[in-house]
């Protein structure tokens, strides 16, 4: 398998504060990544890193042969690296259904370069809010849901845009067991359909049974990469969670 | 409605109000027309910007005076074509200069349009209040860059003679009526420019630009390009309605280009209609002109910015969303799915509070103002009083559930007794005629809350969320 990501040697400051300090990520073409680590780790800021919401001081990300630094973010999500954020931004003025079509209108359309028939768009936004349960809901605007279906709006978006990446930074915090499970078996069809996949999560029962690899961040710094099971008996692990 | 058609039947709308006017035969009615519709053409260039993207621009005079001063311009250049030519190439300036109206429009939209895109290359890295500060800073620039520019007549002025007259084919069409019908067809293809970008995909992009630039970037958006494109139109935009603006003044002066007025007014505007549709602009547009019109003619023309400012800040406190957002609150929280008779009822009765409410606040200043005797002083400060009743009833209606019917039906009832009083106190045909109808409609609407049982309208907020 040959590498979709990679992060090599990522840097970044806030002022004196060092947030992450000289990561290294590969993530092979259709891996299923867990991405874990005590809060403030700098998960979100790598995420922000890799996705150019920030830009880094130090380092590479290269993704899919090309390298991204200077690229802005909507580029980068041309290219095919979506995610969702770890606090749903749904934009609050349109309806569900319009949220759904921002991706398809200036990311996919822009890929396909061939203009997309409006009745495919209904019906793929259709399609991706069945997904999550939310084609009830299609016409109605963001305040109108509660704020896991808020969430679910997130990662739908995220899917819309038909990402070779989707890193779904925490996006079943504050969800069901049931629900949670459902999240899990719709990232695990994505995976299966050729979707690689980072998940950033503090459900430890949802990223052990997701991962097929797991990265561990502390304090900016990259401490543990392997097989779930070994990383999470790794001592330097769980003394980063539960004190030395 | 696709485009075209819409184009074609505001034209035709566009085109009735000419010839109404022309049927009435009374000039002033052209030279207050022509001040609204340009304003309808800012505020609507205004939104493109400011109500789709969320980018709040004060600097609007300075785009209007430069198409006002490219007017200037090239209006001097071409009424001495001899002395700023070069004689190689005077037959060329003869033969182009002088450039009819239309081709002016065009040129001033160009430029206005070039600074709105160098304007937003510069400055759109800035969000918020900055940004905002930054386009005060560049009508500041602008303005002094004119006044010390004598070509133009800096801080003299520069006098700008309209012929009497143009010929179009056989006929003669006096000028301030070339102005106008100038000015609707500029309008009605500002509203249209507006209405196709706002269901286009440029329209998606520019409100995930309001909501949420960062998320709209994760989506793929190319907000800063976008951020240009929508500079650029509304810039442009703005141009244009200044360009015909030195012949309908004949006296052009950086402070009345570069005026208050147009600054707050392209802003106020579109906040008072409502900002995210076409129609908000338009909205406010025609309400607040008309007002300011009467308040001129009725008041002083010094009480046209009061006017502004008081509904602004009562906008901007009791519905920020504006009337267009008051409407679709209204329905949202009435009748989500259907707009059955009761709705439409209540709606209607809304409007119509607030109508009476503002022409209320209008005649009440003037009567107050320049009253000949104490009664009449008296009940303009009444109507003043009892406006501002209608004012929040109509608002009322949407906010204060419970209230509202009751609020509406003593606001009515009290307006009955004054209408009374005005018939009685001037018996002038119009007069009666337009009380007579204010009394008809209070009764109807009196009996109309009666009969329905208009409370059972309403669902409350929470009731609302609470969906399964």
């Amino acid at each position: 398998m040959n590498s979709l990501l990679d992060v090599r040697g990522l840097g970044k400051r806030f002022g004196g504060f060092v947030a992450l300090d000289g990561i290294d990520l590969t993530v092979a073409q259709g891996e299923r990544v867990g991405l874990i680590g005590p809060n403030g780790s700098g998960k979100s800021t790598l995420v922000n890193c890799m996705c150019g919401t920030l830009t880094n001081e130090t380092g590479t990300v290269q993704f899919d042969g090309h390298p991204m630094n200077g690229l802005a973010t909507h580029e980068r999500t041309h290219r095919g690296l979506a995610r969702s954020f770890q606090l749903p931004r749904p934009f609050h003025s349109l309806t569900l259904a319009e949220n759904m079509k921002i991706p398809m209108f200036y990311t996919v359309h822009k890929r396909s370069g061939t203009p997309l028939h409006a009745d495919d768009i209904d019906a793929r936004c259709d399609e991706l809010l069945k997904l999550v349960n939310l084609d009830q809901k299609a016409q109605q605007r963001p305040r109108d849901l509660t704020q896991v279906e808020m969430r679910k709006l997130e990662l739908a978006r995220a899917m819309a845009a038909e990402p070779k990446l989707l890193v779904a930074d925490e996006s079943m915090a504050g969800l069901s067991h049931s629900e949670v499970e459902d999240i899990v078996a719709l990232l695990k069809r994505l995976n299966e359909s050729g979707i690689t996949i980072i998940m950033i999560e503090h459900i430890m029962s949802a990223v052990m049974s997701f991962s097929q690899r797991l990265v561990v961040l502390v304090s900016g710094k990259k401490i543990a990469d392997g097989k779930p099971d070994a990383v999470v008996n790794n001592p330097e692990v769980i003394g980063a969670y539960l004190g030395q | 409605m696709r485009s075209p058609v819409f184009f074609i039947v505001a034209m035709l709308v566009g085109l009735t109000g000419f010839v109404c006017a022309l049927w009435i035969g009374n000039d002033y009615i052209f030279y207050a027309g022509f001040v609204v519709l340009q304003f309808i053409v800012l505020a609507t260039a205004w939104n493109i910007l400011g109500g789709y993207c969320g980018y709040v621009n004060f600097g609007s005079a300075g785009f209007f005076a430069v198409g006002a001063y490219s007017t200037v311009t090239l209006h001097k250049l071409a009424a001495n074509t001899g002395r700023y030519f070069p004689d190689a190439l005077l037959p060329v300036a003869d033969a182009i200069l002088p450039l009819s109206l239309p081709m002016l429009i065009v040129i001033a939209g160009i430029m206005a349009g070039i600074i709105g895109l160098g304007t937003g290359y510069l400055t759109l890295r800035l969000r918020g209040a900055f940004f905002a500060i930054a386009t005060l800073a560049l009508a500041v620039v602008l303005q002094t860059l004119v006044l010390n520019w004598s070509f133009v007549g800096g801080a003299r002025g520069a006098y700008i003679i309209a012929p009497q007259s143009v010929a179009i084919g056989a006929y003669e069409l006096r000028y301030i009526h070339y102005l106008a019908l100038t000015m609707i067809v500029l309008s009605v293809l500002a509203v249209t420019v507006a209405r196709l970008i706002e269901r286009s995909r440029l329209g998606y992009g520019f409100a995930t630009i309001r909501d949420d630039e960062i998320a709209a970037e994760a989506c793929g958006v190319p907000t800063l390009r976008l951020k240009l494109v929508a500079t650029t139109i509304s810039g442009a935009l703005m141009g244009m309605a200044g360009a015909p603006f030195p012949y309908y003044i004949g006296y052009v002066d950086p402070g009345t280009a570069f005026g208050l007025s147009y600054g707050v007014n392209s802003i106020a505007m579109p906040m008072i209609g409502g900002t995210t549709s076409w129609i908000g602009p338009l909205i406010g547009a025609i309400l607040l002109g008309t007002l300011q019109q009467i308040a001129t003619v009725t008041i002083s023309s010094a009480v046209n910015l009061l006017i502004v400012g008081i509904l602004l800040i009562g906008f901007v406190i009791m519905a920020p969303s504006g009337i267009v957002g008051l409407y679709s609150e209204f329905l949202r929280t009435t009748a989500p799915s259907k707009l059955n008779a009761r709705a439409v009822g209540i709606l209607v009765l809304a409007s119509y509070c607030f109508i009476v409410g503002l022409g209320g606040v209008v005649f009440g200043l003037a009567a107050a103002m320049g009253a000949k005797n104490s009664v009449l002083a008296g009940l303009g400060v009444v109507e003043i009083v009892l406006s501002l009743a209608y004012l929040a009833s109509a608002y009322g209606l949407t906010k204060l559930d419970r209230w509202s019917p009751l609020f509406t039906t003593a606001t009515l009832a009290i307006s009955i007794p004054l209408s009374f009083t005005y018939i009685w106190l001037d018996s002038s045909t119009l007069n009666v005629i337009i009380h007579a109808c204010v009394l008809v409609i209070d009764i109807v609407a009196i009996w109309y809350l009666q009969r329905a049982e208009v409370t059972g309208l309403y669902r409350s907020e929470t009731e609302q969320r609470v969906t399964v």
